[in-house]
C-alpha cells in the first residue's frame, strides 16, 4: 500500500470518526487498521471506529479502571515498609539525594504508622488502609515504579500520557484506540472528577488520535461527586418529547440535503451522531444514578458516611460506567487541594486521605469480585509519584518520582504478589524497577495489546504509548 | 593495538575526572533489559561454536591466553548475555553493542564502555556500580555484587575478550544530504511554463491551466460554476468568516457587470474581519494561546499583543517575508519598534514546563519547542525529532540541529521572576521606570487581599484549636462511645451530645487508635478495652484525664502526680494500680500538637462552620477578583538575546547531560544552495541571519509552504495536504509546477498575501460547483478530488458556526483588538483548585476568546479547533456525538436561536413569510413548499405538546416552536457544510 493512499484513509478515517458509535465505515476502517498499525478488526462484524476490535494478544483485561491519588500517597507510610527508616529516623540519609531535587530535604522520617500483615499473603499494609489491607491478596503491589518528572505538572502527564513535554494522546485515549467500546451509546473513555491542574485536559486528551478516543469528563475535581454531569447532556428549557420532534425536523432538513447533494459519509455521519446524543441523553443520567443500588451496595462504598460519601460515589459510578461497557474508567481523589501532597502536616493529611478512600476502593474491590468482574478487570492505583523518606521541615515529605508504589489487582494480574522493591529506606527503585514507560506496557498487555504493535502515525512518525521505550513486567502475569 | 578513544579527555573540555561528568558522557536512553529470560550463549545468529574458542588472538592480535579465555566464556559471557544483550545485540541502544569485542571496545554514542585494565575508568563499571541516579545499567535494577565484580575483575585483567569478528560502524539511518537535495521539497523553485490552453473557457488565470491540463489528462471534466448565491456565501465564509446578510446576496445577485465578483472580493478583502479571519489562521500555525498550559497554566495575561499584531499584519497585507523576520527576529532588526518586538512573541507563545526544576532540562526543552514550531510553521519540517538522533527520514542531521539550538541557546526566552517554583517568560515591558510604582503597589495589594484571607481563616482555625483544647477530656470521653470505623454520621451524633466539633472528634479516634502506645493514651486503651460498661469508661476517663490536662495547661511547676490517681473505687476494673501516669510535659505536648489529638482539619471545608466558610470564601474571591482586574503592566512577551554560544555541543540521544561533538551556528545543510558560508555575529545570537535566510527568496521551503497553506486555507486541502510536513514522510504535491509557479508568482508580486488571494479567487478553480453533473465518472478516476475536478464542501469551523449563528441572530459584538483574556498577566488560569473560572460568554468574534491550554472552551474543542500547542495548518472536521449534544443543549445556541425567532416574531408578515426569512438569514436561499409546510406543521405541533404538557403560557410555546425551528437550522448539515 502507498503511503499516500494509506494515509488518505487515515484521513478520511480522522475526518469521519463517529464518537460513541458505528458508522459505515466498515471498508475504510478494516484497511486501517492492519494488524501491525492498530488492531486486526473482525471481518465480518458490524463494526465503526469505536466498534470491539480483535487484540494483538490474547486479553487478560477487558477494561480499566485507574484510582488515581492526586498529588502523591507517600509509599513509605503505606505499602511499602521500611524498617531501616524507624532505626536510622532523624540520620542523614545515607547515600546522595538525586541530581535535581523539588525542595531542600531533611534528615530520614519515620513513618507514623504501623505495619501489619495480611491475608494469606502475609504482605504488609500500613493501618491507613486496614480496609483494603483484607483484600491484600488480590493486590500485586508494585513498589519498583519510577518515573522521571519531580513536579506535580510533568509527573501528572508523564503518567497519563508517557510525555511530560509535549502534549500525548493518554493511556485511556489508546486503550480506546486500540480496542474500542463495548457499548456504543457511551464514550469508551471517562474521567470523574479529573483534576484540571496540572496538565489538566491533557491527561485525559486523545492528542492526535482520532477524535473519539478523547476522554469524558464528568465534571472535575472541584465539584461533588453527586453534582457532575457530562457537558450539555440535558437542555433545561425543554421536555424530551418536544426535543424528539425537533431532533426529527433536523433528521428530515438532513435527508432532504443529503438527497440533493449525493452520498457524503461526513453528512451520513452527522445524521447518526443526532440519535446516537440523544440516546446519550438517556443512558448517562441513568448510569449515574446511584439511587438505583441497594442500601447496602452504597453502605459498602461508604456512601452512608459523609468521610467517604464523595470518592465511594466515584467509584460507585465508575463501576456502574465499567459494567454498561464503557473500556476506561478513572476516578480522581482530590479536591480544592493538591490532596495526597503533605509537604507538611503529613500524619493530619494521610490520615484524612486514606479515611477517605480506603472504605470506597475496598467496596469497589468487593462489588467488583462479587460480580464476577474482577478477573478481567484491571484496578489500578497510585499517585504520579512518592514520596521521600526523608524530612520536608518537620513533619512533611517531599515529592519523590524514584521510586514509588502503584498496586494492581483484578485483570489477570496475580494477587497478594509484591513485584519490585525500592532501596533500604525507600528512596529508589532499585529491583526489578518499573518505569512509568514499563507501567503503561504492562497494562496495554494485559488489555492484549502490543504497546510496540499500537502505534498512530502523525506528522510522519509513528507513535506509540511507549515512545521508544516500555518492557512488559511479565512477572506479575498471572 | 586498539586505539582508544577518550572523548572526555581531550583539551578545552570539562574536566574528565569529576565522575558524574563522565557519567552524564554515556548516558543510556530508554534501556530495557528482560533479567534471565535468554538461556543459553546463543545470540544474534552466531553460536559461541563458530566464534570458536580456542582461538587465542583476535582480530587485531591482541593475545588472550587460555585462562582469560576461559574466564570470558564462564563467568563474564553469561553475565552479558543475561543482563545486557536484549538491548545491546543487534538493536544497539546508544549505539552500544556489547555481543562483539570491538563493540565493546569503540562503545557506544558516549564513547568507550571500557578502559582495559582500568575499571574505574570505565563507564561501564560506572553504570552497573549504580551510584550515579542518571546513570545505571541493567534498568531494571542493580546486579548482585558478584556479578559486578566479576566484570570489575575481568576490566582489571585487561578484559580479555576472545569474540573475534568485527561490527561495520553503523548505517546511516535517513536521507543523506547530497540524496536529499534532490528530493522534491529541497530542489530550488522550478520555472514552470503555464500550459497553453487559453482557448479553454474555463481558463481565466494561469491556476485553471495548470488545473485543466491535468484533468485532461486523465479525461475529466471540471464542475460548472458554482452558483451565485452560493459563491458569495462561500466568499464570505471563506475570508472573513460571517455570512453575507440577505440584502447582500441581493445587491450581488442584482449586479450584472462583470466585475461584480471581482469588486465583492475587492470589498471583503478590505474589510478589517478579513484579518480576523485569516489572522486567526495563522495564529492556528503559530500554536497561538492565552494561557501555558502543560504542567502549570499561567495565564499569557498579554499575549492578545501578538494576536492583534498578526490581525494588522494580514489586514496590512504586510509581506510575508518580514512577517517571518519579526517574528524570528524582529527585536534585532535595525529599524526594531514596539510592533516587531511583540512580533517576536511567536518563539515564546509555546507550551513550557514552567515548575521543571532542572533548569538546563527547562532550557533545552524551550529550545526544542522553539526548533521545532520554526521548521513545522515556515519550513514544513519535523525538525523535533532530530534531537535526540539523525532524522530517520529526511536529510536532516543532529549537526543541523544543533547549529539551530546554538542561535536559540543565545536567546533569551526566559525572565528573571517567578511565582514560587514556576518561572516566568520573558517580556518587553512599555512603561518607564517611573510608571512601575503603580503597578508595584497594585502587586503589593494583591497580596495584601491574599493574606489577609489567609490570616483571617489562621485566627479563626485558632479560634477552632483553642476552644478543643479546653474541651480536651471531653474528647477522650466522647470518644469512648464509638469505634474508629464508626461514621461520621454517628459520631457527628457523639459530637453534638458533647457539643464538640465532629470532624475534631472523628480525628482524635483515629489518632488514639495510631497512637495506642503513647505515653498519653495508653491509659485510654486500657479503660476502653477493659471496661465494658460505658458509664465506667466515661467516668475513669474523665477522672485521670481532667486533672491531668489542668495540671499541664497550669503549667508544669504542679506535680501532677499527686492528683488523684484513679481509685480503686472509680474503676473497679483496673484493680492493678501500676498505673503510672504520663509525664506532664508530656501531656502538654500533646495537647499542644497541632497534628495531635486535637487537630483542627486544616480543610476549610471541614473545619468551618457554613457561616465562617462563607466568609472565608468571600476574602479569597475577593482577592482573586481583585487579582483578574488589576492592570497588567503595558508589556509583551517577546524573545531578546542572551549570552551568545558560538558553538554548543551536539547532545548525545538529546540529554543534556551527555555532550558529543562541538558544532558552530549554522542553517540546515540540505537547505543551503550557497556554498558561501553565512557570517554570524560574535555579538548577537544570529536570529537575524537565520530569519533573513528563511526568507530569501533562494530558500526551497519558506515560500512554497505559505503558498500551500493559503491554498489549504482557501480550498480545505494543500495541493501538498500536510501543510507541515514537506519531507519524506509528507505528502507530494498533486500539481508540483502549480505549486512552484504559484509561489514565484507570489515573491515576484512582493510577497503579499492579498495578491494571493486575488489570483486564487478570480480562478475557475476557486469558482467551481462542489456538485458535478457526472459525480460517479469522476469518483472512479480520482475519489479523493486530488485533481480538483470539483470544488471541496467544508465543514465549517467552530468561529465560523458560532460567529455565524451570533451574527445571524443580531448578538455578534463587532468590537476588535485589546485583552480580552479575564486573567492578570501571569495569574494561575488553574491553581490546584480545579475552579474553572474561563468565562466563554463575550460576545465578541471568536477570535477574541480566550484560548486557554488545557481547558478549551467546549465548543472550540467539540468542532475540532487545533491543540495550541501544535503549529497545525490543517485543522480536521470530525463528526462526533458531543456536537449534537451541544447544538442541541448549549445556551450559546438556544439563546441565539430564541434571539433569532424573537426578531421573526416582530417581522410584520405571514408565517411563511417569517419561515423564509429564517431561510434567508440562515442559509442564504429560499424555502421549498414542502420545506416551508414541515416546518408549519412542526411549530403547530409544538405548540399542542406544549399545551398537553400544559404550565407554558400561549406566547411562550409559539415562541418555542420558531425558536426551536431556527435552532434545527443552525444543527442543520446544509448550514454546517459549505459548498
Amino acid at each position: 500500500m502507498s503511503e499516500s493512499s494509506l494515509q488518505s484513509r487515515r484521513r478520511v478515517l480522522k475526518n469521519s470518526a463517529v464518537g460513541f458509535g458505528h458508522l459505515a465505515f466498515m471498508h475504510l476502517l478494516q484497511e486501517n487498521c492492519r494488524a501491525d498499525t492498530v488492531v486486526a478488526s473482525a471481518a465480518d462484524s458490524t463494526t465503526g471506529p469505536l466498534a470491539p476490535k480483535l487484540t494483538h494478544l490474547a486479553a487478560r483485561a477487558k477494561r480499566v479502571i485507574f484510582l488515581f491519588m492526586k498529588g502523591g500517597p507517600s509509599h513509605v507510610d503505606t505499602f511499602d515498609p521500611k524498617p531501616l527508616l524507624d532505626r536510622d529516623h532523624g540520620k542523614p540519609l545515607p547515600f546522595d539525594l538525586p541530581r535535581v531535587t523539588f525542595a531542600k530535604q531533611g534528615n530520614l522520617l519515620r513513618s507514623p504508622w504501623r505495619f501489619q500483615r495480611h491475608g494469606d499473603s502475609g504482605l504488609p499494609v500500613s493501618e491507613l488502609f486496614p480496609h483494603v489491607a483484607s483484600h491484600v491478596d488480590d493486590l500485586c503491589i508494585l513498589r519498583s515504579v519510577h518515573g522521571t518528572n519531580p513536579a506535580h505538572g510533568g509527573a501528572l502527564l508523564k503518567l497519563h500520557t508517557g510525555s511530560d513535554q509535549f502534549v500525548r494522546p493518554s493511556l485511556g485515549s489508546w486503550v480506546t484506540y486500540g480496542l474500542g467500546t463495548e457499548n456504543e451509546n457511551l464514550p469508551a473513555f471517562v474521567t470523574i472528577c479529573p483534576t484540571l491542574a496540572h496538565g489538566g485536559v491533557n491527561n485525559w486528551g486523545a492528542a492526535f488520535l482520532p477524535a473519539h478516543c478523547q476522554g469524558t469528563p464528568i465534571g472535575n475535581a472541584s465539584l461533588n461527586a453527586d453534582a457532575v454531569r457530562v457537558k450539555h447532556i440535558r437542555n433545561q428549557r425543554v421536555d424530551l418529547a418536544t426535543q424528539r420532534r425537533q431532533l426529527d425536523l433536523i433528521l428530515a432538513m438532513n435527508q432532504d440535503h443529503l438527497d440533493r447533494v449525493g452520498t457524503n459519509a461526513a453528512l451520513e455521519g452527522r445524521l447518526n451522531s443526532f440519535e446516537l446524543a440523544y440516546r446519550m441523553q438517556a443512558s448517562m443520567p441513568e448510569i449515574q444514578d446511584l439511587a438505583r443500588e441497594t442500601n447496602a451496595t452504597q453502605s459498602m462504598y461508604g456512601i452512608d458516611d459523609p468521610v467517604t460519601e464523595d470518592f465511594g460515589r466515584q467509584c460507585l459510578m465508575a463501576r456502574r460506567f465499567l459494567e454498561s461497557g464503557v473500556r476506561f474508567v478513572q476516578v480522581t481523589h482530590s479536591d480544592s487541594e493538591v490532596q495526597w501532597d503533605q509537604h507538611s502536616n503529613l500524619y493530619l493529611g494521610h490520615t484524612k486521605n486514606a479515611a477517605e478512600v480506603d472504605k470506597p476502593i475496598a467496596g469497589l474491590l468487593q462489588d467488583l469480585k462479587s460480580r464476577g468482574l474482577l478477573e478481567d478487570t484491571l484496578v489500578l492505583w497510585g499517585g504520579e509519584f512518592g514520596r521521600t523518606p526523608t524530612a520536608q521541615g518537620n513533619n512533611g515529605r517531599d515529592h519523590n518520582p524514584h521510586g514509588f508504589t502503584m498496586w494492581m489487582a483484578g485483570g489477570g494480574v496475580k494477587g497478594g504478589y509484591a513485584y519490585g522493591a525500592t532501596d533500604d529506606y525507600g528512596y529508589y527503585a532499585a529491583e526489578n524497577k518499573m518505569h512509568v514507560h514499563d507501567l503503561h506496557a504492562t497494562i496495554l498487555h494485559l488489555m492484549g495489546l502490543d504497546h510496540e504493535r499500537l502505534t498512530y502515525r502523525y506528522a510522519g512518525r509513528d507513535f506509540r504509548l511507549t515512545d521508544v521505550a516500555g518492557h512488559v513486567a511479565t512477572d506479575i502475569l498471572a | 593495538m586498539v586505539t582508544m578513544k577518550f572523548p572526555f579527555l581531550q583539551p578545552g573540555r570539562v574536566s574528565s575526572s569529576d565522575r558524574t561528568q563522565r557519567a552524564r558522557r554515556w548516558f543510556f536512553v530508554l534501556l530495557i533489559l528482560l533479567v534471565g529470560s535468554t538461556p543459553g550463549y546463543e545470540t544474534g545468529g552466531v553460536t559461541l561454536a563458530a566464534e570458536g574458542t580456542e582461538a587465542t588472538n583476535t582480530a587485531d592480535n591482541e593475545t588472550v591466553n587460555p585462562g582469560q579465555i576461559e574466564f570470558f566464556e564462564k563467568q563474564v559471557r553469561p553475565i552479558l548475555v543475561e543482563h545486557c544483550y536484549e538491548c545491546h545485540s543487534e538493536e544497539a541502544d546508544g549505539g552500544l553493542r556489547l555481543t562483539t569485542r570491538q563493540g565493546l571496545r569503540n562503545g557506544g554514542d558516549s564513547g568507550p564502555a571500557l578502559v582495559p585494565g582500568a575499571p574505574d575508568s570505565s563507564l561501564l563499571v560506572e553504570a552497573i556500580r549504580y551510584r550515579n541516579p542518571d546513570f545505571q545499567m541493567p534498568p531494571t535494577g542493580r546486579l548482585d555484587q558478584s556479578l559486578i565484580d566479576t566484570l570489575e575483575k575481568w576490566i582489571a585483567m585487561g578484559a580479555p575478550d576472545p569474540r573475534a569478528e568485527t561490527v561495520t560502524s553503523r548505517a546511516p539511518v535517513g536521507m543523506s544530504t547530497e540524496e536529499g537535495r534532490e528530493f522534491w521539497s529541497f530542489r530550488p523553485l522550478a520555472s514552470p511554463v503555464v500550459p497553453d490552453l487559453s482557448d479553454q473557457d474555463f481558463v481565466r488565470t494561469p491556476i485553471d491551466a495548470f488545473i485543466l491540463q491535468s484533468l485532461n489528462e486523465r479525461g475529466i471534466h471540471p464542475a460548472p460554476p458554482a452558483q451565485s448565491r452560493v459563491l458569495i456565501r462561500r466568499l464570505y465564509m471563506n475570508l472573513i468568516g460571517l455570512p453575507p446578510k440577505p440584502e447582500e446576496v441581493e445587491r450581488y445577485l442584482a449586479d450584472r457587470s462583470p466585475q461584480a465578483t471581482r469588486k465583492l472580493i475587492d470589498r471583503l478583502l478590505n474589510s478589517p474581519q478579513y484579518g480576523e479571519r485569516w489572522g486567526r489562521h495563522w495564529l492556528d500555525v503559530a500554536r497561538y494561546a492565552d494561557s501555558n498550559g502543560l504542567d502549570e497554566n499561567l495565564a499569557f495575561g498579554n499575549a492578545w499583543r501578538y494576536r492583534d499584531y498578526v490581525v494588522d499584519a494580514f489586514n496590512h497585507d504586510k509581506p510575508f517575508n518580514r512577517f517571518v523576520i519579526e517574528q524570528i527576529a524582529g527585536d534585532l532588526l535595525p529599524d526594531a519598534t514596539r510592533e516587531t518586538r511583540i512580533a517576536t512573541g511567536f518563539l515564546v507563545l509555546g507550551a513550557k514546563v514552567l515548575a521543571e526544576p532542572d533548569r538546563e532540562k527547562l532550557n533545552m526543552d524551550t529550545i526544542d519547542e522553539q526548533i521545532d514550531a520554526t521548521g513545522k510553521v515556515f519550513m514544513g519540517m519535523s525538525l523535533g525529532c532530530v534531537r535526540c538522533h539523525d532524522h530517520k527520514f529526511d536529510p536532516i542531521m543532529q549537526r543541523d540541529y544543533y547549529a539551530l539550538a546554538a542561535i536559540f541557546k543565545s536567546t533569551k526566552t526566559f525572565g528573571d521572576t517567578n511565582t514560587g517554583a514556576i518561572k516566568h517568560w520573558h517580556e518587553y515591558v512599555f512603561v518607564s521606570e517611573d510608571e512601575l510604582p503603580e503597578f508595584k503597589a497594585l502587586d503589593a495589594e494583591i497580596a495584601r487581599l491574599k493574606k489577609e484571607a489567609s490570616d483571617w481563616k489562621n485566627s479563626a482555625m485558632t479560634v477552632l484549636r483553642t476552644a478543643a483544647h479546653a474541651r480536651a477530656t471531653e474528647y477522650l470521653v466522647a470518644c469512648t462511645e464509638f469505634s474508629q470505623s464508626d461514621s461520621l454520621v454517628r459520631i457527628a451524633e457523639v459530637a453534638a451530645k458533647y457539643d464538640l466539633h465532629p470532624r475534631i472528634l472523628h480525628h482524635c479516634r483515629r489518632h488514639l487508635e495510631f497512637n495506642a502506645e503513647h505515653e498519653v493514651f495508653q491509659f485510654w486503651h486500657e479503660v476502653q478495652q477493659g471496661l465494658t460498661d460505658s458509664q465506667q469508661r466515661r467516668h475513669a476517663v474523665e477522672s485521670l484525664y481532667r486533672p491531668l490536662f489542668e495540671s499541664a495547661t497550669a503549667g508544669e511547676s504542679k506535680p501532677v502526680a499527686d492528683s488523684q490517681a484513679p481509685t480503686e473505687s472509680s474503676t473497679p476494673a483496673l484493680a492493678e494500680p501500676a498505673f503510672v501516669l504520663p509525664d506532664v510535659k508530656l501531656v502538654a505536648q500533646a495537647l499542644n500538637d497541632q497534628s495531635g489529638f486535637l487537630a483542627v482539619p486544616p480543610k476549610p471545608e471541614f473545619a468551618f462552620d457554613p457561616e465562617t466558610l462563607a466568609e472565608y470564601n468571600r476574602r479569597m474571591e475577593a482577592a482573586r477578583l481583585f487579582e483578574t482586574t488589576a492592570r497588567d503592566v503595558p508589556s509583551a512577551m517577546g524573545v531578546t538575546d542572551d549570552t551568545v554560544h558560538p558553538r554548543l555541543p551536539i547532545h548525545i540521544r538529546g540529554s543534556h547531560l551527555n555532550f558529543g561533538e562541538e558544532v558552530a551556528r549554522e542553517f540546515p545543510e540540505v537547505m543551503r544552495n550557497s556554498d558561501v558560508r553565512p557570517t554570524f555575529p560574535n555579538h548577537q545570537s544570529g536570529r537575524l541571519e537565520l530569519a533573513r535566510w528563511m526568507a530569501n527568496t533562494q530558500h526551497p521551503l519558506t515560500a512554497r509552504v505559505f503558498v500551500n497553506r493559503v491554498w489549504r486555507w482557501h480550498f480545505g486541502e494543500g495541493l501538498v495536504r500536510t501543510t507541515e510536513n514537506f519531507g519524506v514522510l509528507g505528502d507530494r504535491p498533486s500539481h508540483p509546477e502549480l505549486l512552484d509557479w504559484l509561489t514565484r508568482w507570489f515573491m515576484a508580486s512582493g510577497w503579499s498575501t492579498k495578491e494571493l488571494h486575488r489570483l486564487i479567487l478570480r480562478s475557475s478553480v476557486y469558482q467551481m460547483s462542489a456538485n458535478h453533473p457526472a459525480a460517479s465518472a469522476g469518483s472512479e478516476i480520482d475519489p479523493e478530488n486530488r485533481l480538483l475536478w470539483h470544488f471541496h464542501m467544508q465543514r465549517m469551523e467552530p468561529e465560523q458556526i458560532r460567529d455565524a449563528i451570533l451574527a445571524i441572530s443580531g448578538r455578534l459584538e463587532m468590537t476588535m483588538s485589546g485583552k480580552t483574556v479575564p486573567l492578570r498577566n501571569q495569574q494561575f488560569v488553574f491553581n490546584h483548585t480545579s475552579v474553572d473560572h474561563t468565562r466563554y460568554d463575550s460576545l465578541r468574534r471568536a477570535v477574541y476568546l480566550p484560548v486557554i491550554r488545557n481547558n478549551l472552551y467546549t465548543m472550540f474543542e467539540q468542532f475540532d479547533f487545533p491543540d495550541p500547542t501544535m503549529p497545525t495548518g490543517n485543522r480536521s472536521a470530525t463528526v462526533v456525538a458531543p456536537q449534537a449534544l451541544l447544538l442541541m443543549n448549549a445556551d450559546l445556541v438556544i439563546d441565539s436561536a430564541e434571539s433569532l425567532a424573537q426578531i421573526l416574531l416582530e417581522l410584520s408578515a405571514s408565517d411563511t413569510s417569517r419561515i423564509e426569512t429564517a431561510y434567508l438569514r440562515v442559509l442564504g436561499r429560499t424555502p421549498t413548499d414542502r420545506e416551508s409546510r414541515r416546518v408549519l406543521a412542526f411549530i403547530e405541533q409544538t405548540a399542542l405538546g406544549a399545551r398537553m404538557n400544559s404550565g407554558i403560557l400561549d406566547g411562550d410555546r409559539i415562541k418555542q416552536g420558531w425558536s426551536l425551528f431556527c435552532q434545527s437550522l443552525f444543527a442543520s448539515n446544509e448550514f454546517m457544510y459549505l459548498r
